[in-house]
């Protein structure tokens, strides 16, 4: 359960390749030009204080956003701008405030995470035709298999709603390897969990890590982080501060003056932080103005910036807002 | 009769109409995410209210005494329907799943309506409404319609008092505020629930203007007039943008605009003789609507970003 | 502790005290119902003027029948109560609440009659001593059962600082409380299986009697008869309920689906063979009709969460279509197509304006689906109307609509006649109640399948969670677009063969609400008063929205208002409807499992 889990040190592949993202809303920059990149094999972490454009970075990966500049590619491949097409590429999210479907089964929401891997269609499902069965029987292998590896299994019926909190993070998780990724977005997979679920949280990352997925984390818990990681980046202010091993990134003093709050090239205020808030839920509403306004609001303690840009979006329509 | 200033001018006229009832529509969207069917309900509501205050006065008040006693009897009356209803239909669902609130809105609408279809007097049918006296009046070429004139005076006066409340007030910037974060707005203390409830009565104060409006401008109001009419007026604010004040004024002025000139119009391009005329008006208000979802769905105006704190 | 706090809110819950020992109660409602039934087979009234004659002795008639059959089910559920053996299987999740359901049908089914015939007759004089024993016995059967004892829950009592406003709201909030545990049931526990042959035969059996009870609200002849039907049916399945019974039957069902569905199909073709005249099945089809273009909605409502509020217009593409190309003397179009390719045409139309209205809308939020529907449903109905050569293109003679729709012809076989089968003649509306069916059984197939399969959890996954569900990979757009284009589809089948049942197409079948189903409005509550999501609620529902309007003319003019006031009140105590979908089954059953606070304390 310490850096030394980390595997051997082959030349490994590019998996993901973020060049020079950039995410402005309007007249703010969110993001300034973030250089990312993830290889098969590693668990990187990306730290950084609220309001530093972590999410909105995890939103321009996983296809929410489009990035004003730059680009992103999977194995090499310019990621597409929607959502469910980088899910197809190859990547898998979780988000930071459950977003399980709460009135399927545990096994169903798995079973959806099959989406993309699956091709059975409307008129196969109505003549049940002979691939139906087979394919569906396969899913259902496959999901049971994945049940089984974070610990459910014997919850395949239960409806997700009534799984414990520890429990429900576990799940999503299993329901984004549902789709076979190659890189897994971890959006702060311990917030609000305790000591002991905090650790079978790292094992779970580690073992994901073991299946030959690479994983990019978020994180608030800086032991969490530096114990998990083979490589940590530090964003401030939607810029990339440092990237290096745990050990260089936990002593460099900008990085902790960024977290201890001293003033750093005018750090970000509540008023930048508000600004980002306002401007993201905005972005989030023109760009997919189909999302539900359904989100529930986040109650965890370690706020981070994701609360803002997912929870206004529920609630913000901002009226005649002069 | 046909020629374009005129149907300039009766296209605004009939859009200004259409902006004052979508004001309550966007409103109240802006600030709890529903669409409120029963808001054409509550605009016809106000059409009675105001027609009852003129049955209640001696027969041969002036209208011009009578006409401000009109307005505050239909704006009283429909705000109170609109507040029961917030109070005691919508608040309970709050939380509820997003279906349950808009099937609750379809049951108001219908018992509303057939609620002054069963039990007021004579609502069975068309019921007249009094007229203003005088009129009409030339402009140049174009001639304004008596009905017409309270329409043209209300909607700017209306719009200009809308704008100076939400901007100026305190319960104003709380309505903002509210929109953007009502959980954040709930923190700073302010009293969302008196919020939303003051956004449905603004809203059915602004729809029982534009239902005198429309009892002066068509010499009649029906216990059905609610249900097309509201159908437009949400076309005028998804048009100007939801959530935006201002953009459902505007929604409202463009609608007006395109239902009239594609009534007079449409006859005239060649293949399409029959599609023209006033039977035709509503559908091309619709095909308009289609096509602003389909290339424009933010709306004309978009919905602006918030105010930096 | 608790005894002083649920003393006083036993008296504000039951308020005139039944102090009654347990087993006084338990025998005073178990003979009430026995002594019910033997007042069935008295006169209740002097004559005939009522209809359904309730003037002979040794024979009930009429409402009778209702008030008999509903003081054996008292009866029985109280001698199962007593644990006779035998009779246990009844009541797998307790007796006491189905006995309180059984006795609530007793009196109000017995009280309405006695009203009715005072009221209709003018006076209580009209009542015959037989008519006052049922009262009274069911009065008695009534008092045992609400003296039974139960489990109390533990209330806090209103605090006495508080408002006189906010110690009213506790208040009842407690009397809430305590009425719905005197009504509580338990889980039934799971049955001892039976062999696969025996549940079959009980799922038939069951199905039979479900049958029988259908035909009989269908047929009843007279309003008060159909309301009595509606006390009696509502009280009664809600005391089948409580015992147990309905769940026993769900895991039956669930073990046979196939058996079951084959069977229910069985028994609904039965329907028409009951019958000597078309009267019926005209009522018969329409229901169908509307049943299954409710059942069609449920895919797009319930199990896509997309709100459909002019879904009647895609009926109404499927009549037009199919009347325009059936040779309708009033179509221009002046072809008469064989009725599959009719029914194709109908089904291809809508599915083409399903595409029409969705490709636009189903990219953005919910919302404006909704108001485009409702847009779309009322532009229908207006274009219909001027496409009559004078307003418009000459195509569906207006207001008027198209009329002369000839029957049906399918392989030699004359839909309009009456045909003699094994000695059964079935008649024209018969014919097409079985076409109707199959209809039906396609779309309940339909249903089935795409619910079950990969499709149909992605339709669900954007229900509940979008943004989610895309970034599960689904193509949120294109997954909503096949459910809202499949609806349209099935509602354009039903509509070619309605078409043809009412040999005529007018523009004002297809409107928003009105007094008649189908139309949206209705269409939308039959969904979501049977059930969101699953097959048999919206059957249900549509059924009872359709007879309800139709049996009970004398409502008239308060019927819409009813109406939309019943949607308020239904959405506000019971969102999940008549039959709630599995997913809500699962989790009541959950809730059931939870360990609650609870308290014995009897009468």
């Amino acid at each position: 359960m310490t850096t030394t889990t980390t595997t051997t040190a082959a030349p490994a592949e590019t998996v993901l390749d973020a060049r020079g993202v950039t995410m402005r809303f309007g007249g703010l920059t969110a993001v300034k030009n973030v250089d990312l990149t993830v290889r098969s094999g590693e668990i990187v972490g990306l730290i950084g204080p609220n309001g530093a454009g972590k999410t909105t970075f995890f939103n321009c990966l996983t296809g929410l956003y489009i990035p004003t500049e730059g680009e992103v590619r999977y194995k090499g491949t310019v990621l597409p701008p929607k959502s469910f097409k980088v899910t197809s590429a190859g990547i898998a999210r979780t988000f930071q405030n459950i977003r399980l479907f709460n009135n399927m089964t545990v096994l169903e929401n798995v079973l959806v995470g099959r989406h993309t891997r699956t091709k059975e269609g409307l008129w196969s499902a109505l003549l049940r035709l002979p691939g139906f069965h087979k394919e569906e029987a396969a899913s259902r292998e496959k999901a049971m298999e994945l049940l089984e590896f974070i610990g459910l299994a014997h919850k395949a019926e239960h409806l997700a709603r009534n799984l414990p909190y520890g429990e429900q993070r576990k799940l999503e998780i299993a329901r984004a390897l549902a789709s076979d990724p190659g890189l897994i977005l971890l959006d702060e997979p311990t917030a609000g969990m305790n000591p002991q679920e905090t650790r079978a949280a790292e094992e779970l990352i580690f073992a994901i890590r073991d299946k030959g997925i690479a994983v990019l984390v978020i994180e608030h818990d800086m032991r969490f982080i530096f114990n998990l990681c083979d490589r940590v980046a530090c964003l401030v202010q939607g810029e990339k501060l440092i990237e290096g091993t745990a050990g260089e990134v936990q002593s460099d003093e900008r990085v902790v003056a960024a977290y201890l709050g001293e003033p750093f090239e005018g750090a970000p205020g509540a008023e930048e932080v508000a600004e980002v808030e306002a401007a993201e839920a905005h972005a989030e509403e023109d760009h997919e103005a189909e999302a539900p306004a359904d989100t529930p609001a986040d109650d965890t303690p370690a706020d981070d910036d994701t609360p803002a840009a997912d929870s206004t979006t529920s609630t913000t329509t901002d009226g005649e807002a002069k | 009769m046909h020629e374009l200033p005129q149907q300039l001018v009766n296209g605004l006229l009939l859009g200004s109409m259409y902006g004052l009832v979508a004001i309550g529509y966007t409103m109240v969207y802006g600030i709890v995410q529903l669409i409120n069917f029963a808001h054409g309900e509550i605009f016809m509501i106000g059409g009675f209210g105001g027609l009852s205050v003129w049955l209640l006065l001696p027969s041969g008040t002036s209208m011009l005494l009578a006409l401000p006693l009109m307005i505050i009897g239909a704006i009283v009356i429909a705000t109170l329907v609109a507040i029961g209803a917030e109070r005691f239909a919508y608040r309970p669902l709050r939380n509820a799943p997003r279906l349950a609130p808009l099937i609750t809105a379809i049951g108001l609408s219908l018992a509303l309506q057939q609620a002054v279809w069963a039990w007021y007097p004579d609502a069975k049918s068309s019921v007249v409404f009094p007229q203003l006296p005088g009129g009409p009046f030339h402009l140049g070429s174009v001639t304004i319609q008596t009905g017409d004139v309270f329409l043209l005076i209300a909607a700017p006066v209306s719009m200009a008092f809308l704008g100076f409340f939400v901007q100026k007030t305190r319960t104003g910037r709380g309505m903002q505020a509210t929109a953007q974060d009502p959980d954040t707005a709930k923190l700073m203390g302010i009293n969302t629930d008196r919020i939303i409830m003051i956004a449905f009565a603004l809203g059915a104060a602004f729809a029982a203007i534009g239902a005198v409006a429309y009892g002066l401008k068509y010499g009649e109001v029906q216990f059905k007039m609610g249900f097309l009419l509201g159908l437009k007026a949400f076309t005028a604010a998804v048009l100007g943008g939801i959530g935006n004040i201002y953009g459902a004024m505007i929604g409202g002025l463009v609608l007006g605009l395109a239902e009239t000139l594609t009534t007079v119009y449409v006859s005239e391009i060649p293949g399409m003789q029959q599609l023209g005329g006033q039977s035709w008006g509503n559908t091309w208000a619709f095909v308009l609507l289609i096509l602003v979802l389909l290339f424009r769905p933010q709306g004309l105006l978009g919905q602006r970003v918030a105010d930096r704190a | 502790m608790t005894s002083t706090t649920t003393d006083i809110t036993t008296k504000a819950a039951t308020g005139d005290g039944i102090a009654l020992p347990e087993k006084a109660a338990r025998a005073l409602a178990t003979g009430g119902g026995a002594l019910t039934v033997i007042s069935c087979f008295l006169a209740w009234t002097w004559t005939a003027a009522y209809p359904g004659n309730l003037t002979v002795y040794g024979y009930p008639g009429g409402l009778q029948w209702l008030v008999l059959v509903s003081g054996a089910l008292t009866t029985l559920f109280g001698l199962s109560s007593y644990g006779i053996k035998g009779l246990k299987w009844l009541t797998p999740g307790g007796a006491d609440a189905a006995v309180k359901f059984a006795a609530l049908a007793t009196l109000w089914t017995t009280l309405f009659t006695a009203w009715s015939i005072s009221d209709t007759l003018g006076g209580l004089v009209n009542l015959e001593p037989g008519g006052f024993v049922a009262v009274a016995a069911a009065l008695a059967t009534y008092l045992g059962a609400r003296a039974l004892p139960f489990e109390r829950p533990v209330l806090d009592p209103a605090d006495p600082e508080d408002s006189t406003w906010e110690q009213y709201k506790h208040n009842a909030r407690n009397r809430r409380e305590i009425v719905k545990a005197a009504y509580a049931a338990k889980a039934p526990a799971p049955a001892k299986p039976l062999p696969a042959w025996a549940e079959i035969l009980v799922i038939a059996a069951v199905l039979g009697v479900a049958l029988g009870v259908f035909t009989y609200g269908i047929t009843t002849p007279y309003q008060e008869l159909f309301i009595g039907f509606l006390i009696t049916a509502g009280f009664g399945f809600a005391a089948l309920h409580k015992a147990g019974l309905i769940a026993r039957f769900t895991t039956l069902t669930a073990r046979h689906r196939n058996v079951a569905l084959v069977g229910a199909f069985v028994a609904a073709a039965a329907f028409p063979l009951t019958q000597t005249d078309d009267q019926y099945a005209t009522l018969g089809v329409n229901i169908l009709i509307f049943a299954t273009v409710a059942l069609g909605l449920n895919i797009v409502v319930g199990l896509t969460g997309l709100l459909d509020l002019g879904y009647v217009a895609f009926l109404g593409v499927g009549a037009y279509t199919a009347a325009l190309v059936s040779g309708s003397p009033n179509s221009p179009f002046g072809v008469h197509l064989p009725f599959w390719a009719a029914i194709l045409l109908g089904a291809l139309a809508s599915m083409v304006f399903g595409v029409l209205i969705g490709a636009p809308t189903l990219r953005l939020r919910g919302d404006y689906l909704a108001i485009v529907t409702l847009g779309f449903g009322e532009i229908f109905r207006i274009s219909m109307n001027n496409m009559d050569g004078k307003s418009g293109p000459d195509i569906t003679n207006g207001p008027n609509g198209i009329a002369g729709v000839p029957n049906v012809n399918l392989f030699g076989f004359d839909f309009g006649a009456a045909h003699t089968i094994a000695g059964f003649t079935i008649g024209r509306f018969a014919n097409y109640f079985l076409l109707m069916l199959a209809i039906t059984f396609i779309v309940v197939m339909v249903f089935r399948r795409s619910a079950e399969s990969r499709i149909g959890r992605a339709w669900v996954a954007i229900r509940e969670d979008e943004t989610a569900a895309e970034a599960m990979g689904i193509n949120g757009f294109r997954v909503k677009l096949i459910a809202f284009a499949l609806g349209a589809t099935l509602a354009g089948l039903a509509g070619a063969v309605q078409a043809h049942v009412n040999y005529t197409v007018t523009p004002d079948q297809y409107v928003f609400a009105n007094a008649v189903p189908p139309n949206s409005a209705f269409l939308l509550a039959a969904v979501v008063l049977g059930g969101m999501g699953t097959i048999s609620g919206p059957l249900v529902g549509g059924a009872l929205l359709f007879l309800i309007p139709n049996k009970l003319q004398g409502m008239g003019d308060l019927q819409l208002f009813a109406f939309g006031v019943a949607l308020i009140v239904l959405m506000r105590l019971r969102p999940e409807g008549i039959i709630p979908n599995r997913r809500n089954q699962l989790e009541l059953h959950k809730d059931l499992e939870a360990p609650t606070v609870l308290s014995k304390a009897g009468a």
